[in-house]
């Protein structure tokens, strides 16, 4: 299955050349050369739907290209367990959350099947995201280095889903985290790396006017009128129903229309419900186009996002939030809630704006859709701040640093 | 048979006394025709005079006997038409021996003449093999004409040949006509700084009539076709310049953000924290910015300025802490006591520190760097100014920030390594008078470039 979705991304390391330039590709290569051969095998929970499935597909078959052995694996587990699973994601996220002493013992059954059962053999094994955590276990037998991925936004966890992955956390050799809030007291070495986008990916490549025209008008969508967009899965923390609160505020005023499109996800059960909350909002109400869009439907959400005059991302709690690299990555004006790693990326009237509540949100869409001149530079800024530390090149190059660091334990490493 | 030969004496004698006249004649003749014309040629200074007296001299005698095996045919005794065949027969040997000690000698001539081109040095064994080709097809045209075999189908036999010839090695035909063309215009030579439209660039060590090879910045040699270089726009910066006894090895950085967990909700909390943390931290807050903001002019503050005036709201202690001069500084400690000196000294008087709003703690990053080197060298400035256009910032930044401040050197790595390999003393101190956090690192690049630029015009 891996190497089934690793296939689709094939992309060449020298087709990014013309975006980010030679010498960045060449000094990946010299990178690459000190870790040839280098087994690098990346677990999580699923090959397919979110962020973390989409980074693995394309980094792996790059790693690859620079002589690393890297894999990529997927942990097994029923229903029960992908529902525990989603409620830790929730947990700690920080959200009220009821963990019960079953859930614990689902989630460890199912963790010690993958134990015993998974084919584990690298110098390197990075974890993704708490639903593998506990493969750690086999460290002591195993030896290599154990790094813990974690994509999610852990600033103010559920204390007894914390403690509980703690246990495990503490035996990793390096935890890496995509903003500085999310890091924790650990007696392990942290890291602090982004996510990053693929310039080349359908999500992100370039498009006619032919083709964003077509998904329009798939949609039903008027290209005439200024569009506020959110591109997100339907989840309680994405804050749809709070996009729509904003979107009638502005609507009052100014003449838009809103899209929430979005998609669901394997290992997130709680989507359909949330779905159906933002459909019963949103009735009635012709401006508002609630999308579901289905998986591998990339292209139309970059038209979207193409076509978007404003793209939203109002969320109460956020991993790292890459709609707004992939907004900010084709020049367009953002507003976005100061949470989990959105403020690296929006830097507030730099390369966007910043909110922190549903007026915010709707004083900034203001601000936005009747400044064009403000919007377009705050688009221009984004897509240059994208460029330099939000591609996918910065993020294999800091895969790669970690690679090396975790053999070395000086400030400065000397190669 | 004896007898034959007793009674027919004369008329053998005869035939036998002519071929040796002319023997005889042709042993005169090449002694005095080769003094004189050695003579003549050694007076012209001509250089191939012992090529072509060598390999003459044995072939002129033998057309003599071939000559005088021809006269004494027409007193033999023989019939008529063995007279004509055995005629024939010579006739055929003496055009052979004229084709091979043509071969002979414009091969020996061709290989003395060409070992004299310097540059770009010709084909040899192509125009060799060339001549020899076309020297033995005419001869065999020649002697299918004399011996009056069809002319027709071995010339268009010929031509099938030749065709074919030139459309396989079309190629090498074209590049070897593009090497007449740049040796003609005598804009290239050896040793010459070249730059093509398409990007390579460096040092010519070698030109043939078929290719330029360059010896490039990152110790890559590049062979470039001449019929590709007759296409291209080529800048040629001529000849090289004063070169350094230590070649500049270009190196780069790349940082790893270490999280630290630690983290400040107030002024107190910034300055106890600050005091333990290694200098890899004070550097990542005081100087990330510059990489991940390379596009903003002018670039935000340090961490702390931005942080005490968004999060806590004191202004005028942010304004402090930005008007720091980090250049001042010779060492990351001096420089974060600097900053412990100033905000001490406003807590001291304002005591009543602000916490922090909402949830912007103060996270404490450190910067982790790998340095490792990469394949660039410089031997002189031109070289230096070529690899400078196409190093990352990265490399940019370590050698310039890195080295002054983190590694405690006395100057940015450029400037030491100009004034230590070529005394260019002002160069090198104008590179060192850049302060390199009011500006960006793209638009320091293009300073250096510009100022060494201008000294080696």
């Amino acid at each position: 299955m891996a190497l089934d979705v690793i296939s689709q991304f094939n992309n060449k390391i020298e087709e990014y050349q013309p975006i980010v330039g030679k010498n960045v590709i060449d000094e990946l290569r010299l990178l690459g050369n000190h870790l040839a051969g280098k087994r690098i095998q990346n677990v999580n929970s699923t090959f397919s739907g979110g962020g973390v499935a989409e980074i693995l597909s394309r980094l792996v078959p790059l790693l690859n290209q620079l002589g690393i052995d890297a894999r990529w694996d997927v942990i097994q587990g029923d229903e029960a367990f992908f529902d525990v699973t989603k409620k830790f994601h929730n947990a700690l996220h920080g959200r009220d959350q009821d963990i019960s002493d079953d859930d614990l013992e689902i989630f460890i059954q199912t963790s010690r099947k993958n134990i015993d059962e998974m084919r584990l053999n690298a110098d390197v094994y990075f974890i993704h995201d708490p639903q593998p955590a506990m493969l750690v276990s086999r460290k002591p037998e195993l030896q290599g280095k154990w790094i813990w991925r974690c994509h999610i936004d852990v600033s103010h966890p559920n204390q007894r889903v914390w403690e509980f992955l703690n246990q495990y956390v503490c035996k990793y050799d390096a935890a890496v985290f995509s903003a500085p809030a999310f890091s924790q007291k650990l007696p392990i070495r942290q890291f602090l790396i982004s996510p990053s986008i693929d310039p080349l990916s359908d999500k992100n490549k370039e498009l006619s006017s032919g083709q964003i025209e077509a998904v329009l008008n798939k949609y039903g969508l008027d290209p005439a009128k200024p569009m506020v967009v959110q591109i997100s899965r339907f989840d309680y923390l994405k804050d749809p129903v709070g996009v729509i609160d904003a979107f009638e505020m502005v609507r009052k005023g100014i003449e838009c229309q809103l899209v929430l499109a979005g998609g669901t996800a394997t290992d997130d059960p709680e989507c359909a419900v949330v779905l159906d909350q933002v459909r019963d909002r949103a009735d009635g109400n012709p401006d508002i186009k609630v999308l579901l869009i289905p998986p591998g439907s990339d292209i139309e959400i970059n038209a979207l996002q193409r076509a978007a005059t404003v793209i939203l991302q109002k969320s109460l709690k956020e991993g790292f939030g890459l709609t707004i690299s992939e907004a900010l990555w084709k020049s367009k004006p953002v507003v976005a809630s100061a949470v989990g790693g959105i403020p690296l990326q929006v830097i507030n009237k730099f390369t966007g704006l910043l909110s922190h509540s549903v007026d915010g949100a709707a004083y900034a869409l203001k601000q936005l859709l009747s400044n064009p001149d403000l919007a377009s530079q705050l688009g221009k800024n984004g897509r240059e701040h994208v460029k330099q530390n939000f591609l996918i090149t910065r993020h294999l190059k800091e895969y790669l640093l970690l690679f090396i660091a975790l053999d070395h334990e000086s400030d400065i490493i000397y190669l | 048979m004896i007898e034959w030969i007793q009674e027919n004496w004369i008329i053998l004698a005869v035939p036998v006394a002519v071929f040796l006249a002319f023997c005889i004649v042709g042993l005169w003749a090449r002694r005095v025709l080769y003094n004189r014309l050695d003579k003549l040629l050694i007076k012209s200074g001509w250089g191939g005079r012992e090529v072509l007296v060598q390999t003459t001299r044995g072939p002129f005698f033998f057309w003599f006997m071939l000559l005088g095996a021809f006269a004494a045919m027409k007193f033999s005794p023989l019939p008529v038409e063995a007279q004509v065949l055995a005629e024939k027969i010579i006739t055929s040997v003496f055009i052979i021996s004229i084709i091979w000690l043509l071969i002979i000698l414009t091969n020996r001539l061709l290989n003395l003449f060409l070992d004299d081109i310097k540059s770009p040095k010709p084909p040899g064994k192509f125009i060799t093999n060339g001549v020899r080709v076309t020297i033995l097809l005419l001869g065999v045209l020649i002697l299918a004409d004399y011996w009056g075999w069809p002319l027709a189908p071995v010339i268009l036999l010929l031509a099938a040949a030749i065709l074919v010839a030139v459309v396989a090695s079309r190629d090498t035909i074209l590049n070897i006509f593009s090497g007449f063309e740049i040796a003609a215009a005598h804009n290239i030579k050896e040793g010459d700084f070249i730059k093509l439209s398409s990007g390579e660039e460096g040092y010519v060590t070698d030109m043939t009539w078929r290719t330029l090879t360059i010896k490039t910045p990152d110790q890559h040699t590049i062979i470039v076709p001449n019929s590709k270089l007759v296409r291209e726009t080529v800048i040629n910066y001529g000849r090289p310049l004063k070169r350094a006894s230590k070649p500049f090895h270009f190196y780069t950085r790349l940082h790893l953000k270490e999280l630290t967990g630690l983290k400040a909700r107030n002024l107190t909390g910034l300055v106890n924290i600050l005091k333990s943390v290694p200098d890899s931290v004070v550097y990542y807050h005081t100087h990330h910015f510059l990489e991940e903001h390379q596009f903003l002019t002018p670039e935000p503050a340090n961490d702390f300025a931005l942080w005490v005036d968004d999060s806590l709201d004191e202004h005028v202690l942010s304004e402090k802490l930005a008007n720091i001069d980090t250049f001042a500084y010779s060492s990351l400690g001096a420089l974060k006591s600097s900053i412990i000196s100033v905000i001490e000294q406003y807590t001291a008087d304002n005591p009543s520190s602000r916490l922090v709003k909402g949830e912007n703690d103060f996270h404490f990053i450190k910067s982790t760097s790998v340095v490792l080197p990469t394949p660039y060298f410089a031997s002189d400035l031109r070289e230096f100014i070529e690899v400078l256009r196409k190093i990352t910032i990265d490399s940019l930044y370590y050698h310039i920030f890195e080295s002054r401040l983190r590694l405690q050197k006395r100057s940015n790595d450029f400037s030491v390594w100009i004034k230590d390999s070529f005394g260019e003393h002002d160069l090198a101190d104008k590179i060192d008078s850049l302060v390199p956090y009011t500006s960006t690192i793209e638009a320091m690049r293009s300073f250096i470039i510009q100022n060494i630029e201008k000294r080696i015009k």
